[in-house]
């Protein structure tokens, strides 16, 4: 979630304590103690060598495909899309398979949005639908959207903010709510919105699963009452809806009877970085393909796709692990390609590599800037030092080697 | 002579539904090919009464079957209320993912959330390793 208030205590380029991150960020910060390692066909190389195989790789492919990126810096993004570019790739990351048409309509001004900071500040009526950042963004609730005091709230969660949850199970977020928890069959969030919209608009609320009326009349009370309204949606609702419609919908009702917003529960730390970056450069948020100077967007040019139909024929895989969070059935055909792995952890992906190279974790020991979910741009430099290259500093190898 | 090893083992089907855990985001950091990492992902949490149909009790090892995929991982009691039958959790790691679908409908978005498998006890099996 990019904090901005970690401190950490290290000796000898290794970080011993953390202070004021969640367990995973304390897992984080103190993961980098590795050595640099370069391999081609997962036998140790120097630098150079793996530097050329892997220029070597992506100027002898046809289409290449280049993904990841969302844990890397906006310059080792940016870097990333001249690369795609000039080698007439696939671009494309996990946006595709998650949050990225939620990203993609922000950047088009198609729902209200506002910051994390206007939320800890403003925000009484907060919903996290098929969202749990008690489990995936640990701090969300206590820096930002429940617990703290913020300018306009001095009374904090006890008197002056509402927490809701609806979502398919009794997460632990949904916990910290109580009673405004909604509990909805998996699959019926488009529905519940239907039923959410017919109650804000006075019109009884209906369900074929049969969710008590009262309840969904309660919610759009306690909706229509919100001075400041933030809607955080997850994956849960996302996945759980053929398009974006439903929300559209459901977002404007509620400004036409109160005052709301919403913010996407982006997962990985510079995700949205890279949606801008490449909406920036191409007026797309991912899943693009490069063709001597003009680019095409759609489905067919996301990783699920292209490698599907197999019309990739390498891939260079940035700071992602697709081997393990593909659907195997899809990510098998990455084990006929060659695919060069760029990554400060050992993954299925670097495992299965021809070319293989450990990068600096950003944040510990790089550093750079990257855009948070709520579209603010942070920056960080390293806090302890590093012989392994940055990716960014290994993009810019590629780029020199070709 | 043990006659229940004659009778086919219970079966049931299931949709699985995949969350985060932040205790096994943890351990996926610290190391992914490790076994804290293993022992927090490769789990099904089931009702109760499913518990009980399938004969096996918490800890147990079930096989999750489908067109795409066959793992065997730990049965674990959801702890959820009300009851949800036919409905299981697993926490979203790469064995969900050996069994998530490939149709897309041309999307590019698999369904990540929504897997449907079908449980037998797995007698003992020991979890499936990550590795291809």
């Amino acid at each position: 979630m990019l904090c901005d208030d970690i401190e950490v205590e290290s000796e000898k380029n290794i970080v011993n304590k953390v202070y004021t991150a969640c367990r995973v960020g304390v897992a984080h910060m103190k993961e980098g103690r590795d050595s640099a390692v370069f391999r081609v066909d997962n036998k140790p190389v120097d630098e150079a060598t793996a530097i050329s195989e892997a220029a070597a790789i992506l100027k002898n492919a046809k289409n290449p495909l280049i993904f990841g990126l969302g844990t890397s810096t906006n310059e080792t993004q940016k870097l990333a899309i001249e690369l795609a570019k000039k080698t007439n790739a696939t671009l494309d990351d996990t946006s595709s398979f998650c949050l990225g048409r939620v990203v993609e309509a922000l950047l088009q001004n198609r729902f209200k949005t506002c910051t994390l900071d206007d939320v800890r500040n403003k925000a009484d009526v907060t919903i996290f639908w098929g969202a749990d950042p008690s489990d995936s963004h640990p701090r969300h609730l206590s820096k930002h959207s429940y617990f703290p005091r913020g300018t306009e709230k001095q009374r904090g969660w006890e008197e002056e903010r509402t927490a809701i949850a609806i979502d398919v199970r009794k997460s632990h977020t949904a916990k910290i709510c109580g009673n405004y928890f909604f509990q909805i069959p998996p699959g019926g969030d488009a529905e519940f919105i239907d039923a959410l919209i017919a109650a804000l608009s006075g019109k009884l609320p209906k369900t074929s699963y049969n969710f008590p009326p009262k309840r969904i009349l309660e919610l759009a009370n306690i909706l229509k009452g919100a001075k400041f309204g933030v809607v955080f949606v997850g994956l849960g609702l996302i996945y759980s809806l053929e398009n974006l419609e439903p929300l559209l919908r459901l977002m404007d009702t509620l400004n036409e009877k109160a005052n709301f917003h919403l913010i996407p529960m982006v997962g990985h730390y510079n995700m949205r970085g890279f949606n801008e970056n490449l909406f920036e450069e191409t007026g797309y948020v991912n899943s693009v393909k490069f063709e001597d100077g003009s680019v095409k967007h759609g489905p067919e040019y996301s990783i699920v796709e292209s490698l599907k139909a197999k019309t990739v024929d390498a891939a260079l895989i940035i700071g992602s692990d697709p081997l393990s969070s593909l659907p195997r059935s899809v990510a098998k055909n990455l084990l006929e390609i060659p695919v060069i792995s760029l990554d400060p952890c050992e993954t299925l992906t670097s495992r299965n590599a021809k070319v293989y190279i450990n990068t600096a974790i950003s944040g510990v020991e790089s550093g750079g800037s990257a855009t948070r979910m709520d579209g603010i741009k942070v920056d960080f430099k390293p806090v302890v030092e590093t012989n392994r290259l940055s990716d960014e500093a290994v993009l810019k190898k590629i780029m020199e080697a070709l | 002579m043990d006659f229940g090893s004659f009778l086919k083992a219970p079966e049931i089907k299931v949709r699985v539904i995949t969350y985060r855990d932040i205790f096994q985001d943890k351990a996926m950091i610290e190391n992914r090919f490790g076994e804290e990492y293993r022992d927090r992902s490769a789990v099904i949490k089931l009702d109760p009464a499913d518990l009980k149909q399938l004969s096996i009790k918490k800890g147990d090892t079930v096989v999750l079957k489908n067109s795409f995929g066959t793992i065997v991982v730990k049965a674990e009691e959801s702890g959820y209320e009300p009851s949800h039958r036919g409905i299981a959790y697993m926490p979203n790691s790469p064995w969900s993912n050996m069994l998530v679908s490939d149709e897309t409908g041309g999307t590019g978005v698999p369904k990540f959330k929504d897997i449907s498998v079908t449980v037998t006890n797995a007698k003992g099996e020991k979890v499936t390793e990550i590795g291809l």
